[in-house]
């Protein structure tokens, strides 16, 4: 049931989704441990197009349009919150001497 | 002969990925994200979807990250940075991350798959296959994402505008 | 519209004119010219003054229930008033004696500033009404009411210059005393209420007496009865005793009284002489079927009277202030009343109460003017010679203490030879002979303690220590109500000459409906011996002119004497340090260690607690996120446990 026929050859789909679990945490290391901002967006981006993989995954393996359109509406949702977030990093820091997250500590307490 | 294909552009992406969080310039960090999502929309290929594909090049790499590459130009390459504050961070991360990856893995051994429906993938994932249950079954939510999209809009535009005395919130 | 006029309201309104007098003086009256307070402080009693006359016109006697206050179960407690010849009696006393007081404190207080003046008729409006509750209520539980709220002004009245610090002690101890007083009441109370499961007067002497249940009291005699009940009834006798000995100020819970003369003189004489201290008197009349059946308690109650009227006649004769002996003079005179009432002759005892208050109200306004005239001079050494300067003070204080020693044809004569005309006569009670003799001796010895008072006051020379050259008249308001009192006290008895065998009995007739007749008369003896004791009383007044100094002869009982036989030194020592090194025990170590301790240790632990906890805000982005995932990874993994095994 996981086997997938492409082009002749036959993929399993478990592969792709060990991709996608691969990159996800891939995303989520860079979001703990990295520093600038900018990186962490990135990351979320990078967490983001995991989950779109691993849905487009199943949607070739159940041949059913949901995935594949919940894909595009996570696609334009991370464009949004890219634009937004950005938005509010370079207002954040644009008057800063360093690019670091924990200078924005003043919730502390 | 897709197998091969499949696993280059896997490999690909791995590196892309580690790219992204070990470089320490920013500007490294979204090419190497570029690169990931080439790989993946040729992933996307793969698995018959033409549309995703499309998209994913058009606004993920063509559009997004512009726009990341745009704020990297604008805020000027990354100052030095001095050791972190947060000590246990590194540690704890790498546990938790570990047995997340631990769990993805386990997940993925005991999936069960369900029956496939029987589609005709001649036009599986083509733009009219798409545009079909765009407009109709998730017509509600295409709506939705373009309201978002307004707002998301006036909120960029808001956000970003000059600072001009202390009343200026 | 008829009830607005019904007795119903009208009995209501006696307790609505002083509560609204009260109301307003101390809301506005320190706010609003004299002339304000001069009005609505007396008016308010007056007004009840004119509705308890309305009631006894109309010879109102009922038992007016108005609401139901607690009802619980079987327990209830309505407010009623009882309406009947006893209560409307002590009404007319406590208006009209009190009116007659309130104004003529108009002008003694009149050195006060606005705000202390109205203030003080704020607390005399208060009194009148918890007395008039006190005297009113129709059940045990309005009783204790009225009889805290008079415990109360009578601490506010007496510490009324609060700035004085002899003034709050003595206020303080009045009202110490008075709570034990209390304590005695409430368990008196319980007790009846165990026994026979009512609060209500009638509820509670139907109980007693077995009486079939009659509407109101009036014309329900007890017959004395040996049952189980008699020693719950013997019990609740005594501790409503209790209560009565501290109110009226009867040994051993005398000591408050001579104290509480530091209040104004107003304040003596309508508290501490007319009214709140024969509220005694008036709960052993109203309690008459209780004390009918225990005849213990009853003894006991003539007993406590004769001796405190023999003690306090002796302290006064060695006082030198001259409302101490008067207050003393009041411990003495209500010594009689409990002897009286103790005999089972209430309305004798209830007719000296009128008479009482009479006389001394008059002696204390007297005594005021004097003091208003000598610049708050009480010491009788320093005063002298005030005949020629005040001849009309001088002539009403020696009318009032005439009348003290109970010299025809003063109504001192008729009321007190009525109870020692009672006591000698009683067949069949030797004991009754006894106290017969204590009364008699202590006439002769109130003889000379007022004689001795008068001529040292008014004859004479004038001291030289006198303040004042010339003590100026007294103004008309403070003159006026001394001179109605002097009439009063001049013609009242002529309303009951019992006492010489021949005449009219209208007190007693009146009372008699009510309470329980005396059920013997005088015999000739008895009368031919109080008048040779009245000649004996006057004897002694007129030998106290010459002031022999007896004292040296007998230091030592001078000494005693003065120290008052010793009671305030010996209740220092027994009860006063004792429970001041309880309460300083219990302050510095239960109170500050573990009450305030508990109390403050949760303060500081929630706060440890709190501190303890904010370390997980600390405000860093990346710290947020790894919690983040590490829950959702916990989480996550316990589901899976769980939903494999």
């Amino acid at each position: 049931m996981s086997n997938l026929v492409i082009g002749g050859s036959t993929l399993d789909a478990s592969w792709f989704l060990g991709l996608a679990a691969i990159l996800f945490v891939l995303g989520t290391v860079g979001v703990l441990v990295r520093r600038n901002p900018l990186v962490i967006l990135i990351s979320i981006e990078l967490m983001l197009n995991a989950a779109n993989l691993a849905l487009v995954t199943f949607s070739r393996q159940l041949q059913n349009y949901e995935g594949q359109l919940f894909a595009l509406m996570s696609m334009t949702v991370a464009a949004a919150e890219a634009v937004v977030g950005l938005a509010i990093l370079v207002d954040i820091f644009r008057t800063r001497d360093a690019e670091d997250i924990d200078d924005l500590s003043e919730l502390k307490g | 002969m897709a197998i091969a294909v499949f696993f280059v552009f896997a490999a690909l992406a791995i590196a892309g990925g580690i790219g992204v969080i070990s470089f320490h310039q920013p500007i490294r960090s979204v090419l190497s994200l570029v690169v990931v999502m080439i790989s993946l929309s040729v992933m996307f290929l793969l698995l018959s979807a033409q549309f995703v594909f499309a998209v994913q090049i058009i606004v993920y790499a063509g559009a997004v990250m512009v726009l990341f590459l745009f704020v990297i130009a604008l805020l000027g390459p990354a100052r030095e940075l001095g050791r972190g504050r947060l000590r246990f961070q590194a540690w704890l991360s790498g546990i938790f991350v570990l047995v997340l990856f631990g769990l993805m893995y386990a997940l993925l051994q005991g999936v069960q798959y369900r029956q496939p429906e029987k589609a005709d993938l001649s036009i599986f994932g083509s733009v009219q296959w798409i545009a079909v249950y765009l407009f109709t079954n998730y017509l509600y939510p295409f709506e939705l994402t373009s309201i978002l999209l307004l707002v998301a809009a006036i909120g960029a535009i808001y956000l970003s505008r000059k600072r001009t005395g202390i009343d200026d919130l | 519209m008829s009830w607005l006029t019904s007795s119903q309201t009208i009995a209501l309104l006696v307790l609505l004119f002083p509560a609204a007098g009260a109301l307003v003086l101390a809301g506005r009256g320190w706010r609003l010219p004299r002339k304000f307070t001069v009005i609505v402080g007396p008016g308010a009693v007056w007004a009840a003054f004119i509705c308890v006359v309305n009631l006894l016109l109309n010879r109102v006697n009922a038992d007016f229930t108005y609401w139901t206050w607690i009802k619980s179960g079987s327990f209830e407690v309505p407010f009623n008033l009882l309406i009947d010849n006893l209560s409307l009696f002590m009404g007319l006393v406590i208006t009209g004696v009190g009116g007659l007081i309130v104004t003529y404190s108009v002008g003694y207080m009149e050195h006060e500033d606005d705000a202390s003046y109205a203030r003080f008729f704020t607390y005399m409006d208060i009194f009148i009404l918890s007395m008039l509750l006190l005297v009113l209520a129709g059940n045990f539980v309005f009783l204790i009411i009225g009889w805290a709220l008079v415990g109360l002004s009578s601490y506010l009245l007496i510490g009324f210059w609060y700035q004085r610090h002899s003034a709050v002690v003595a206020a303080r101890k009045a009202f110490v005393m008075n709570v034990i007083g209390d304590v005695g009441m409430i368990l008196g109370t319980f007790v009846l209420f165990v026994q026979y499961k009512s609060v209500t007067f009638s509820g509670v002497f139907q109980g007693v007496s077995g009486c079939p249940p009659p509407q109101f009291l009036v014309g329900c005699f007890p017959s004395v009865h040996r049952g189980p009940d008699s020693l719950a009834v013997e019990l609740a006798a005594f501790l409503l005793l209790v209560g009565a000995v501290a109110k009226s100020a009867q040994l051993p819970l005398h000591t408050w009284l001579p104290d509480a003369m530091e209040g104004p003189t107003p304040v003596s004489a309508l508290i501490h002489a007319a009214t709140m201290v024969t509220a005694g008197v008036y709960l052993v009349a109203r309690m008459h079927p209780i004390y009918d059946v225990a005849t213990y308690a009853h003894g006991a109650v003539a007993i406590t009277g004769a001796v405190t009227a023999l003690l306090a006649a002796t302290i006064a004769i060695v006082q030198v202030d001259i409302k101490r002996v008067l207050a003393y003079s009041t411990m003495s005179q209500i010594g009689y009343m409990f002897l009286a009432v103790g005999l089972g002759a209430y309305s004798a005892g209830m007719f000296h109460l009128l008479s009482h208050a009479f006389f001394k109200a008059l002696l204390f306004l007297a005594a005021g003017n004097v003091i208003h005239a000598m610049k708050d001079e009480q010491d009788m050494r320093k005063f002298g010679g005030l005949w020629n300067d005040m001849r009309p003070t001088s002539i009403t204080f020696l009318i009032g203490s005439l009348s003290l020693v109970g010299v025809i044809p003063f109504v001192g004569f008729f009321s007190k030879e009525q109870i020692l005309g009672a006591a000698f006569s009683k067949p069949g009670d030797s004991a009754a002979l006894i106290l017969w003799g204590v009364g008699a001796l202590t006439a002769v010895i109130t003889g000379f303690y007022s004689g001795r008072m008068w001529w040292l006051s008014f004859w004479g020379k004038p001291s030289p220590d006198r303040p004042v050259e010339h003590p100026h008249a007294p103004r008309l308001v403070m003159m006026v109500p001394v001179g109605i009192l002097a009439v009063l006290a001049t013609v009242g008895g002529f309303i009951q000459t019992r006492a010489l065998g021949v005449g009219p009995s209208i007190v007693s007739d009146f009372l008699d409906k009510v309470v329980t007749p005396q059920r013997w008369e005088e015999n000739g003896a008895g009368i031919g011996v109080g008048i040779a004791t009245m000649v004996l009383g006057a004897g002694l007044f007129w030998w106290a002119r010459s002031l022999r100094p007896w004292s040296a002869r007998f230091p030592w009982a001078q000494r005693l004497l003065e120290h008052k036989y010793y009671f305030d030194e010996i209740y220092d020592t027994v009860f006063v340090r004792p429970m001041d090194w309880v309460a300083g025990f219990a302050l510095r170590d239960v109170e500050k260690p573990v009450i305030d301790g508990v109390v403050v240790d949760t303060g500081v632990l929630t706060r440890a607690g709190a501190a303890g906890l904010s370390v997980t805000q600390s405000g860093y982005f990346r710290n947020y996120v790894l919690v983040f995932v590490g829950g959702a990874v916990i989480a996550a993994v316990i589901l899976i446990v769980k939903a494999n095994s």
